[in-house]
Parts: structure tokens; sequence; C-alpha cells
């Protein structure tokens, strides 16, 4: 993860709505537990509610957007492994514990780089994650 | 437009206005003439606290998007009981805006 310093000035209300990209993701898993797809459909929306905002807005809401994606289909994944556990004749294996083992670690991972971002965001700093930041640069121009 | 009615009106009113959108509305209204003073300085504006609060309480009845004047997504957030839950929580972070984007689309009315 990079902290940058933004290429230009970043007003009040841009630092507000780019740290909310964030934090609205945060809220949506508190709220759309156990289903993974809340956080994402959350994230969506705010997106394309932000389509016409400044870049720095864009940026983060894609750069939100883009971690929400990746981690979904991980979570799905292991949401329906483990339907698939409980309602039929599936058993629980060591790959199925290792798999969950994984998917906790990288959603803890997320949920503090998430907060430290939407921080660090609300007071004007950009931040810029490893590999997303490439992707959301591709997706999102100038 | 005078500078002095200008920045004072700007003062008084910035807190309706995304902050990026100010610079263009002082540009603007220095450019028009004194005429559409009395209108300006009668306008009014929706509150983005008020909207806010509004969201928080009832957003899942859609009067936030009432309030700022969006009819139809009201009526859409209210029969869908506020996007199944997953609408109100976005509108939560983005009704502020929502109400700063609707003030900017009105006062655009007498700037152009």
């Amino acid at each position: 993860m990079q902290l940058l310093v933004s290429k230009h000035i970043v007003t009040e209300h841009e630092a507000e709505a780019a740290s909310n990209s964030y934090l609205m993701s945060l809220i949506a898993i508190i709220g759309g537990l156990p289903l993974p797809i809340v956080n994402l459909i959350a994230t969506v929306i705010f997106y394309f509610g932000n389509r016409k905002s400044t870049w720095f807005v864009r940026w983060h809401c894609t750069q939100a957007l883009l971690s929400q994606l990746s981690l979904f289909l991980m979570n799905s994944y292991g949401f329906w492994w483990t339907i698939a556990i409980a309602f039929t004749e599936k058993e629980i294996s060591g790959n199925y514990i290792a798999y969950l083992i994984t998917i906790f670690i990288f959603n803890i991972v997320e949920f503090v780089a998430t907060i430290f971002t939407a921080i660090q965001t609300r007071k004007g700093k950009h931040v810029e994650w490893w590999f997303y930041s490439s992707l959301t640069n591709l997706v999102c121009k100038a | 437009m005078d500078a002095q009615k200008v920045d004072m009106f700007i003062m008084t009113n910035s807190k309706y206005f995304e902050a990026y959108h100010l610079n263009t509305i002082r540009e603007r209204l220095l450019a028009i003439d004194d005429s559409k003073w009395a209108i300006l300085s009668t306008m009014q504006f929706h509150e983005p606290t008020t909207s806010l609060i509004v969201s928080i309480l009832a957003g899942s009845l859609g009067i936030d998007r009432f309030m700022i004047g969006d009819t139809g997504l009201g009526v859409g957030k209210l029969l869908t009981c506020g996007g199944l839950g997953i609408w109100a929580i976005i509108d939560w972070f983005m009704i502020q805006k929502a109400a700063r984007e609707k003030n900017m689309q009105k006062i655009q009315q007498i700037l152009y």
C-alpha cells in the first residue's frame, strides 16, 4: 500500500465522498452478513452515483469497487461450499478448512486496509493499494 | 453583479453547494447582471444536513428522496422498502451530495 500526496488540491466534499465509498462498503458488510453480495451491490450503486464526480472521487470509488469484486468471488465460493456441506452429503475436508482460513485472512486484511484508507482519504491523502491501484488507473482515466 | 454581493452570497450559502462548484458559481454570478439579485437572494435551497437526518430516520420509506425533489426515486425506494435496505444504506452516504447537486441545478436556472 502506498500513501501519496494528491496531484491536485482535494476539497472537503471530495475527501468526504471518497472516504464514504470505503466506509459504505464496511457498513454494507455488517448490514448484509452472511450474504457476500450485499457490499458489492452497495459499492456498484455508489460507483454509478459518483460517475460524474471529480477524478479523486471516481478513482477511490473504482478502487473500492475492484477490491470488493475480487473479495466477492472468493467469499461466494466459500459461502456456497459451506451451504453444500450443510445441506448435502459433502464432508468437511482439509481443503475446505484451508480455503476458509485463506478467505478469512483476505477479509481481515481487506477490512483493515479499507478502514485505513477511509481515514486517510478523509484527510485528502491519496492511498494506492498494491495491484488494485494499477487496475484502477487502467479503468479510471484522468 | 457586484463583487461584494456575490461574495456575501457565497459566504452565506456555500454549505448548500459542492466545494468544487463554488468557483464556477462565483464566476457566473459576477458575469450576470444585477436584475437577477432579487430572485437569487430569495431562492430556497435544500439543506444537506436535514436530508441526512431524514435519510437515517426514514430512509427506507424514501422520504429523503421526496424531500430533495427526486419523486420517481422516492416512489421506487418506498415500494422496494429502501431497496431491501441496501439502497437506504447507500443513501446515508449519498444524500448530502445529491441535495447539493439539486441545489446546483436550481441555481443554474438563474446562472445560464
